[in-house]
Order: C-alpha cells, then sequence, then structure tokens
C-alpha cells in the first residue's frame, strides 16, 4: 500500500458551449472540472462523493482517458515508470488501457444481451489481444469468474437470465478480467437495493484484498462510500472541497459543505440526533458559477472574503486538505454512539 | 383517538402478463388513521407501490383486485366507501383522485405535462376539485408554491416544468398535490432522485405541511433512514407481503422477522465505520416464482424446513401495534 499508483494535478475538463445564434460570440466553455488534484495509492479505495453535477463522473472518466482533459497532470506510475496519461495517444494509449477498467451504474443496460456470460467477460482480453489461445481465455475467465462468486455453470447462458446483484459480479468480472491496477466503480452499487447492496461492497473489499487493485469509487450515498474507502473526495460544482483519510473525513470533518452533507443522511437509529444543516437554496449551474469560493451561495458561515477571494487548496494536516479559507476555525467534530 | 381513514383488508392484486398470472400483492392488511404517517418499506418488487395505487384505483388494465380484498376509504362526509367495488367512472373515485387524496411521484417531470406552465397545470386541478374562477385558483395556486419555498412564485407559476430545477419540480408538485387541501397524501419515493441536502429540504417541508394541515401520508420509500424520519408507524413487504408492521421505533429498535432484521444489518451506518455491513442471502426471486409458504424462506438464515416452505405464516401481535408475520417469532420471541 501507500506507493502512488496515479497522481492527478490540475485535473481539468471543459465542454465547450454551441455558439449563440448563428453569428454570436462563442460562450466560454463549461468547466466540468476545474483545477483537481489528489493521489490514489496502489492497492488503496479512494471515494469521490458529490451531489448530481458536482462532476464526479467527469474526474473517473478523465483519468481514464474516455474523455480527453483539457489542462493537467495524470501521471501513472506503473514498475518504476512514470507514464504521463494524458499526452498518451494511438497505439500506446491503446495497448495502455488494459491496465485501468470501469464498471457503471446500471447492470442491465451495461451488459450485451446477444453475448454469452462467458463471451462478456472475456471482451476486455479479446479486445486489447491480451489472450489469444481459447482455452487459455477460458481458464482466466473462469477463475475470475469464481472469485467473484458466479456460478461457473451459467457462463453460457445469456445476461436476461440474471439479477441485478449477479448482473453487477459480471461486470466486475469483466473489469478485472485482465488484472488491471486502477478501475473506475461510477456509482456501482447505487442501482441495488440494499439487502444486495452490502454484498457486492463485500465483494469488492475481498477482490482488493486478493488481487490488489486500486478502486476510484464514485457514488452520491456517502455511507456506502464511507464502508468501502480508505480516502475520501467530496466534490462540489467541479472543483475538490476536502479530501482526508475516511474515518478524519467523516467524524472531524473542516470543510462546511463535508459537514452539511454528512448532517442530512437520514439515519436508520431512532436515537441518533438528526440536525440537518439547511443549506439555502440549489446547487449552482456549471455555467454560472459563484465568484470566489463556489459554496458561498449556500454556506452558512460565509463571509466578505468567501464571496470575492476562491480558496486555496491546501493540507491543513497531513493527508488532510481541504478549500476553505476559515477550516482551522471549524470544528465539525461528530459525536461516536457509545460502546 | 383519532378515527380511522383507510382500512385494507386482505389486498390481492393479480396482473395478466405473457408469462402467466403473477401476484405482486398477496394478502396484504394494514390501516391508517387520520392525521397519522405511514411509511411503506420494501425491495423492488416488494408491492408497495402497486399496492398504493390499488387506493385510487390507478392500477393498470391487466390488474385485478381478487375477490376477498376490500380496501376502505372515509370520506370526507364521514362514510366508509368500498373502493374496490366502485365503477370506474363513479363520482366519489373522481373525488378521491387528486382532491381528497394526493400524490406525488418519485420522478416530477414525468408526472407534469411538458406541454403547458405550472401555473396551467395547477389551475386546472385546483378548478376541478374547488368551485374557485380562473383568477382564484391562480392566487392560490402562487400561494402554494411560495409556501413550499420557490423563490418568486409569482414568475414560477408561468414557468414551463423543464425550466426548474429537479428539487424545485418536486417542491411544485408537493405544492400541486397540497393546493386542495387532500386528507391523504400518497408520496411514492418522493425523495429518491434528490441529493441529499435536497432531500433533507423536501422531507422537512413535507413535516410542516403535515402538521399545519393535518393530514395523513402514506410514504413509500427503499430506505428505512428516511422511514425513520418522517413516518410514525412503518410497514415492512417482501414479495408483496406485509411482514412486519408497527411504530417505526420500535420496529427498527426490536425488530421481529427475520427479513427486517437482514435489512437493518445491511445498511451501512455513518455513526460508526467498522460494524460489519451483513448482507441478506440471495437474491429476491422473481415475481412469477414466488416461493410456497412463507415467501421469505428462500433467504431466511433461521428458516425450519417442513413449516417454513409449506406453510404462509399467520400474522401475530408481539406488542400492541406490532405485528409480524413469521413461524418462528414466537420462539425468537422475548416475553415482557
Amino acid at each position: 500500500m501507500s506507493s502512488p499508483l496515479i497522481t492527478i494535478r490540475d485535473l481539468e475538463v471543459a465542454f465547450p458551449q454551441p455558439r449563440k445564434g448563428l453569428f454570436g460570440s462563442l460562450p466560454e466553455p463549461v468547466r466540468a472540472v476545474d483545477r483537481v488534484s489528489f493521489d490514489i495509492n496502489r492497492g488503496e479505495t479512494v471515494g469521490l462523493v458529490g451531489e448530481s453535477g458536482s462532476g464526479k463522473t467527469t474526474v473517473g472518466r478523465a483519468i481514464l482517458r474516455a474523455i480527453d482533459p483539457t489542462g493537467g497532470r495524470v501521471t501513472y506510475l506503473a514498475n518504476g515508470e512514470e507514464v504521463d496519461l494524458v499526452a498518451l495517444k494511438g497505439e500506446k494509449l491503446r495497448r495502455f488501457r488494459p491496465r485501468m477498467s470501469l464498471v457503471f451504474q446500471d447492470p442491465y443496460s451495461s451488459l450485451n444481451p446477444r453475448m454469452t456470460v462467458r463471451d462478456i467477460i472475456a471482451e476486455p482480453l479479446v479486445a486489447a489481444g491480451l489472450m489469444r489461445d481459447r482455452q487459455q481465455i477460458d481458464a482466466r475467465v473462469r477463475e475470475i469468474a469464481a472469485r467473484c462468486k458466479l456460478n461457473l455453470e451459467h457462463l453460457r447462458r445469456f445476461p436476461h437470465a440474471f439479477s441485478g446483484g449477479q448482473r453487477q459480479r459480471i461486470c466486475i468480472a469483466r473489469a478485472l478480467v485482465a488484472k488491471p491496477d486502477f478501475v473506475v466503480c461510477d456509482e456501482s452499487v447505487s442501482a441495488l437495493d440494499v439487502s444486495i447492496q452490502a454484498e457486492i461492497v463485500n465483494l469488492l473489499r475481498d477482490l482488493q484484498r486478493e488481487m490488489g487493485v486500486a478502486f476510484l469509487f464514485i457514488a452520491h450515498d456517502l455511507a456506502v462510500v464511507a464502508r468501502i474507502s480508505h480516502r475520501v473526495a467530496v466534490m462540489y460544482v467541479g472543483r475538490f472541497m476536502e479530501y482526508a483519510p475516511v474515518e478524519r473525513l467523516f467524524f472531524h470533518p473542516r470543510h462546511p459543505y463535508t459537514h452539511a452533507l454528512l448532517s442530512a443522511i437520514p439515519q436508520t437509529d431512532p436515537d441518533a440526533e438528526f440536525n440537518p444543516i439547511r443549506l439555502e437554496g440549489e446547487i449552482p449551474n456549471p455555467l454560472s458559477v459563484p465568484t470566489g469560493c463556489r459554496f458561498h451561495t449556500r454556506c452558512p458561515f460565509a463571509r466578505d472574503r468567501c464571496r470575492s477571494e476562491a480558496p486555496d487548496w491546501r493540507e491543513i494536516e497531513a493527508d488532510h486538505f481541504v478549500a476553505c479559507h476559515f477550516a482551522e476555525e471549524f470544528d465539525f467534530t461528530r459525536s461516536r454512539p457509545k460502546g | 383517538m383519532a378515527e380511522r381513514l383507510l382500512e385494507i383488508e386482505n389486498l390481492s392484486i393479480r396482473f395478466a402478463t405473457d408469462e402467466g398470472p403473477v401476484t405482486p400483492v398477496h394478502q396484504v392488511s394494514f390501516g391508517l388513521d387520520a392525521g397519522r404517517t405511514l411509511g411503506i418499506v420494501g425491495e423492488s418488487g416488494s408491492g408497495k407501490s402497486v399496492t398504493t395505487k390499488a387506493i385510487i384505483r390507478l392500477l393498470p388494465g391487466s390488474a385485478t383486485i381478487l375477490p376477498g380484498s376490500r380496501i376502505r376509504y372515509r370520506m370526507r362526509g364521514g362514510e366508509m366507501v368500498d373502493v374496490q367495488t366502485l365503477s370506474p367512472t363513479a363520482r366519489a373515485l373522481r373525488r378521491m383522485r387528486g382532491g381528497e387524496i394526493g400524490m406525488i411521484f418519485q420522478e416530477p417531470m414525468a408526472s407534469f405535462s411538458p406541454v403547458y406552465t405550472i401555473g396551467n397545470q395547477m389551475i386546472e386541478m385546483i378548478r376541478l376539485h374547488k368551485p374557485l374562477s380562473r383568477r382564484q385558483a391562480r392566487e392560490l395556486a402562487v400561494e402554494m408554491l411560495a409556501k413550499v419555498g420557490l423563490s418568486n412564485p409569482g414568475h414560477r407559476v408561468d414557468q414551463y416544468p423543464h425550466e426548474l430545477s429537479g428539487g424545485m419540480r418536486q417542491r411544485a408538485m408537493i405544492a400541486m398535490a397540497l393546493s386542495v387541501g387532500p386528507s391523504l397524501l400518497i408520496a411514492d419515493e418522493p425523495t429518491t432522485a434528490l441529493d441529499v441536502t435536497i432531500q433533507a429540504q423536501v422531507l422537512d417541508l413535507m413535516r410542516s405541511l403535515r402538521d399545519e394541515l393535518g393530514m395523513a401520508i402514506i410514504f413509500i420509500s427503499h430506505d428505512l433512514g428516511v422511514i425513520n424520519q418522517i413516518a410514525d408507524d412503518v410497514v415492512v413487504m417482501y414479495l408483496g407481503t406485509v411482514v412486519e408492521t408497527g411504530p417505526v421505533r420500535q420496529v427498527i429498535r426490536n425488530p421481529q422477522h427475520p427479513y427486517t432484521r437482514g435489512l437493518l444489518q445491511s445498511i451501512p451506518r455513518i455513526d460508526t465505520l467498522d460494524a460489519p455491513l451483513i448482507p441478506v442471502p440471495g437474491d429476491i426471486p422473481s415475481p412469477s416464482e414466488r416461493p410456497t409458504g412463507c415467501p421469505f424462506h428462500t433467504r431466511c438464515p433461521i428458516m425450519r424446513a417442513g413449516e417454513c416452505d409449506r406453510l404462509a405464516p399467520t400474522v401475530r401481535e408481539v406488542s400492541p401495534g406490532h405485528s409480524v408475520s413469521c413461524h418462528l417469532v414466537q420462539a425468537a420471541r422475548v416475553v415482557a
């Protein structure tokens, strides 16, 4: 653990806007991701949370080069060599792809209904030309399917025969078959029922322990993220607000937004304190990002400085990063239940 | 003592499908008093939405309410009507839908027509149920939009649904459902599509409007945390049957049914990060392959062969208002 696998510095993804009218001016591009910096260690799970439209999916896709970043550096450290992922092109990029992979949200639309489970899981090996021998491929597919607790008898079936939880295990097997170092799980348990969700979370944790793969676990559900992540990043309208080890982020958050998010989760314990911080108004449109700190329009602690000056991304204590002018003044320590 | 507003007895609903008949709702019984909030919690396929749609007879044409089912609703005049016997064109049914019983759904975009303004749709609805002029109805619409906390309601009333954000649309839908002052509000996963900070706003709003207007609410959700925040009583459903029902606090503190217990253990909590997450083993059976006996026996950790897989359990009361449908609950029961 703890040796960095991917370092992300000032990552920026901007989407161009359509011209206003035929001769109109070209509007400023929308910055879906705006100067985001963090590291992902080997064999580690980094959780990425944020509300809809915050840009968390775009961060994941930009690292995978499913979308091209418009700025910043993404460096991948593999076997002692540094690879600049943003500069990678053509054949080199294609050969690099099997090292990284993706598990989607919806296990229904992400499996081809006309392929057997075996062919679906084998696809990354075939597509990247990693293996040609049929028996070799079969052996690898069976190995990974067994690890993902799929019934090997089912490999000849088609996806329609499976429930949501089983389908998600097929997706995970497909993502891991080429033994990648890094997998982005984009809302991979959000579509599942809670009684099934726990099983997939436990499976991902076991697979990580066995295979040493690093996950970027993107989700809007903080409670699930808390269970699977070593470190957690909180995103708001294209920027990171806070990034810290999971214990620190959940029990000693420094950013008012993190605090508000945590307080708004309805808990099942009837005796748990539930006083959600009332955030006024709506999440800003990324087309018109507020000046200064982008959270100031909803922040209960906003002052003049927040409205005019954007806070720096700084390390407030070891491994705990925050973007807030007044982070030192806030103590949002949450109490833990006794016993 | 509050009076009974709704009484569902033995409700079974059958759907004709290409693969033969399925019964997504099987002998469901529960009741609701005026002014109370009832949460219905269940996973996909548990029949929670179908049950509530039957209350206002909004089931699709392929569905039949089976004989022996009863849905009794107390109309504003005080008389109890047997909803399942009403003709689809009955005047009472028209009064209930939207008037005495309001509904809000998970996806507000699907419930508003995209081609009329919010105001037009609210005015149409208000005038259907209240003897008001267009102008008066419009004033009421603006007043309701202000009440649910939309900024600049005089302007919003003339906007189209696509011009509002998700949270605003959800609040506009609540405003519309409440504008005629229903005695019962049926809310089907109203906050599921919303972000947590917006969800907290909407729950807050529903709570304060409930207290102000004194209506009863049926709140459907798959999230026990949300139910815990808003409901007085809870009905836990699994595969079309009620497995446990009682006051929320009691059901969460002292769950009796193995499914309720499993559900509570599989929900990740944020107050402690190291308690293990224990999944409920197995998968939810498809509605066309409904297990015999107790519907949960295929996943139950304490299943007793020969009993649970053969006989349907009866409902037993473990304490006043708290009942459970399980063969083994007496063995597990702590005598108070």
